[in-house]
């Protein structure tokens, strides 16, 4: 395609020209951290562009079974069409082999979705969590192109980079002076997960409003709300 | 089959020697054989009404109607085979879809009877096909045009009507609408007839089972092609059920 | 051209599956229409950049039992207010409501094919009609598969009504980006009606239908007078469990006394 400044003879008074994108970030802050039979995932619900908030309550945690669930920010269209692809997807999964699909097989399935589009790539950061086939808390995380890696705890999103070495520290115990890493209890995760939301939202505009905390453990899924800055 | 036909009735694109296509004509065999199917238009108003014959007590009441609405005010009723009712309700939708795509407004039912008894009317012309074995009554109602009824008969030959029928007791009926005042006639008026016609016509001898269906485009209807609206059908029921007993105590005396 | 309808197909039994083969769902790549939209002609290919003929914002109300939404009539060539008796608000069915900003060219077309839905719902002669929420999901696809030939239809809409009695919100755009609220806007309105509104919305409790229509009023006084591109003139589509209507068109208030104290410019 030529830009316009090729065609000189277009350039007249009143002419104009306004480019159209069609990617747009629209915030939003994920954090997940597995344990040994529980997974913690938690997004923020606040949706907007620039300096314009859109809605203070939309949920970015999507249920995809008992088992898992898919934290997903960015471009909020394409978070839209991903995860009814991916649902779409899980369906037929079932009718095919009549059980739902496991955490990991979503996972690996979820790398293949966004590698297909890998030349006009969904705009988004994935997170999923879930219990693996043992029952083991298990978190994957995502670039917008499909790499997909498996881990234990992870913050993504608009205020991934803040959040990540929060979580490094508290709950990876990577800088710290630990020889044996202790376990992770399910309070400390939650309340971990709960303050960084509540330290993002200081600093990152594109977080706030309210976090939804999902708890996964093998007796189902549990579900709370904290309140953050609105400003 | 001995005599009649003689060769010249395999193929609908050949006439007999005395000028007549019989295909046309065996596909005229399979309206008559249907149930009876009426329209009547009044003054603010048009009624399509249906003997529909109930040929198995497994069927459900509404299974196999004989009333399709093809627009929002367009309604057709279908006398003779009904899976080629259906086709020719399916080619009268996407006309109708067509012409609002192209003019954004709905189509006049003039427009649509002569769209689609030109399709009709193709079926007959060719060796490769048979004529469609219905007879189609298409109906509307609107504030510009007020009502509008329209007959296709299975040459493809059109006429607009002030009451029409087709199907097993075409002529009966013929006969009783030739008695009403239809440019006159309400919308009250038009249904209680086109109950009474139905079960008038309605032989109990040959088929013991049937089922009134009936729809109703008119002001009252806020421009709509409403199938078995209510309270017109009870009303409708009503007044045949009455004019059936009447017709029967009248022969037992 | 968006109808994937049983009546409405060229092919008697398109898209289903030969025998021997596997379900082939629309938008695959096996699906032949879907490139045709902005395949490239003798001169290249053309794809809509700016919008042309605009419509401003659109505000759009839950309140206690139903659905508001509020536009002005006016559709704007570039700076100039050149249609000025315009409906950007509109009833969909019983169930349905939607408002439109953005360019009004495009939600023409796409409201033909609403239309044409509406047609085709009341074939089925079952009384079933479209309701919100699956509006607002096709409107969704539609956009984002736009926006994903980078052709977008320039459109900000509001879609509401009753979904199974409940009322129903939702806002979707040019690049399919969707949400659903209490209180919804497009353009201006996102900037001077939203605060307005969710003043009077303290939390968990939603307006009467007099509250809704009197602070859409507001809303629209507010835009008209900050809004080059509006006018003040506006229309009301309403959504509530009896069905739905079209209001209006109203005049907002307006008062330039002020005006004559305005110094130094």
């Amino acid at each position: 395609m030529h830009k316009i400044q090729s065609f000189p003879e277009y350039q007249v008074p009143g002419a104009q020209h306004q480019d159209f994108s069609p990617y747009e970030s629209n915030g939003g802050s994920i954090v997940a951290i597995a344990g040994e039979d529980y997974v913690v995932i938690a997004a923020d619900t606040r949706l907007s562009s620039g300096y314009t908030i859109h809605t203070r309550k939309q949920n970015k945690l999507f249920q995809l079974s008992e088992k898992t669930v898919l934290g997903s920010t960015g471009c909020w269209c394409d978070t839209l069409a991903l995860t009814s692809l991916v649902n779409a997807r899980m369906q037929m999964y079932e009718h095919l082999h009549l059980k739902t699909m496991s955490t990991e097989a979503v996972a690996q399935m979820l790398s293949i979705l966004m590698y297909n589009r890998r030349f006009f790539p969904y705009y988004v950061s994935n997170v999923l969590a879930g219990l693996d086939s043992e029952g083991k808390g298990v978190v994957y995380s995502y670039d917008p192109i499909g790499h997909c890696e498996r881990t234990t705890y992870r913050a993504g999103g608009s205020a991934g980079t803040l959040l990540q070495p929060v979580l490094d520290n508290q709950i990876g115990g990577k800088d710290r002076d630990v020889k044996n890493k202790p376990k992770v209890p399910l309070e400390k995760a939650k309340e971990v997960a709960k303050d960084a939301f509540i330290s993002a939202a200081e600093r990152d505009i594109y977080t706030g409003d309210s976090v939804i905390l999902k708890v996964i453990t093998k007796d189902g899924i549990t579900e709370e709300e904290v309140q953050l800055r609105k400003d | 089959m001995s005599s009649i036909g003689t060769g010249y009735d395999l193929s609908a694109s050949q006439f007999s020697p005395d000028g007549r296509v019989y295909q046309i004509e065996y596909a005229g065999k399979a309206v008559e054989m249907s149930g009876t199917v009426i329209g009547m238009r009044g003054k603010d108003g048009i009624v399509l009404a249906v003997e529909k014959i109930v040929t198995s007590a497994l069927y459900e009441d509404d299974a196999a109607t004989r009333i399709f609405t093809v627009d929002k005010n367009i309604g057709i009723a279908i006398a003779g085979l009904l899976a080629d009712g259906r086709y020719i309700v399916d080619i009268a939708r996407q006309e109708a879809a067509n012409f609002r795509q192209q003019f954004e407004r709905t189509i006049p039912l003039k427009q649509l009877t002569e769209r689609v008894s030109a399709y009709v009317h193709a079926y007959t012309l060719y060796s490769a096909v048979r004529p469609f074995g219905v007879s189609v009554i298409l109906a509307s109602w609107d504030e510009e045009q007020g009502p509008q009824l329209y007959k296709i008969e299975p040459s493809g030959t059109s006429f607009g009507y002030f009451a029409c029928a087709s199907g097993k007791a075409e002529q009966q009926a013929k006969t009783e609408m030739e008695k009403l005042k239809f440019a006159e006639m309400s919308v009250d008026d038009l249904v209680q007839n086109a109950g009474k016609i139905i079960y008038l016509v309605h032989d109990e001898l040959r088929n013991k089972d049937f089922h009134f269906e009936m729809s109703l485009v008119s002001k009252e209807t806020k421009g709509l092609h409403r199938l078995n609206p209510q309270p017109w059908y009870d009303q409708a029921v009503q007044s045949g059920l009455a004019a059936k007993n009447e017709d029967d105590s009248d022969n037992e005396i | 051209m968006y109808s994937h309808n049983n009546f409405i197909q060229t092919e008697l039994w398109k898209g289903g599956p030969v025998p021997g083969q596997f379900y082939n769902f629309p938008g695959t790549s096996q699906d032949i229409n879907a490139g045709n939209i902005t395949a490239p002609g003798l001169y290249g290919s053309n794809r809509s950049s700016s919008p042309i003929t605009t419509g401003t914002s659109v505000i759009g109300v839950k309140f206690d039992g139903g659905v508001m939404i509020a536009a002005d009539n006016l559709v704007s060539y570039g700076s100039l207010a050149r249609y000025q008796d315009v409906q950007r608000v509109f009833k969909i069915n019983e169930k349905t409501i939607i408002g439109a900003g953005g360019d009004f060219a495009d939600f023409q077309s796409l409201k033909r094919s609403i239309d044409q839905k509406m047609v085709e719902d009341m074939c089925y002669q079952d009384d079933i009609e479209m309701q919100p929420k699956s509006l607002y999901n096709w409107l969704t696809r539609i956009l984002y598969n736009r926006r994903s030939r980078v052709n977008p239809l320039w459109l900000e809409m509001v879609v509401g009504g009753m979904q199974d009695g409940v009322p129903f919100l939702g806002h979707v755009d040019l690049r399919g980006r969707a949400y659903e609220d209490d209180v919804v806007a497009t353009g201006f309105g996102k900037h001077f009606a939203l605060p307005l509104v969710r003043e009077q919305i303290s939390e968990g409790r939603l307006l009467s239908q007099s509250e809704a229509s009197q602070v859409l009023r507001k809303c629209m006084e507010v835009l008209y007078y900050r809004d080059c591109r509006a006018i003040s003139k506006y229309s009301v589509a309403v959504s509530t469990a009896q069905g739905t209507i079209v209001q209006g068109p109203f005049e907002v208030n307006q008062n330039w006394q002020l005006a004559t104290l305005v110094k130094g410019y």
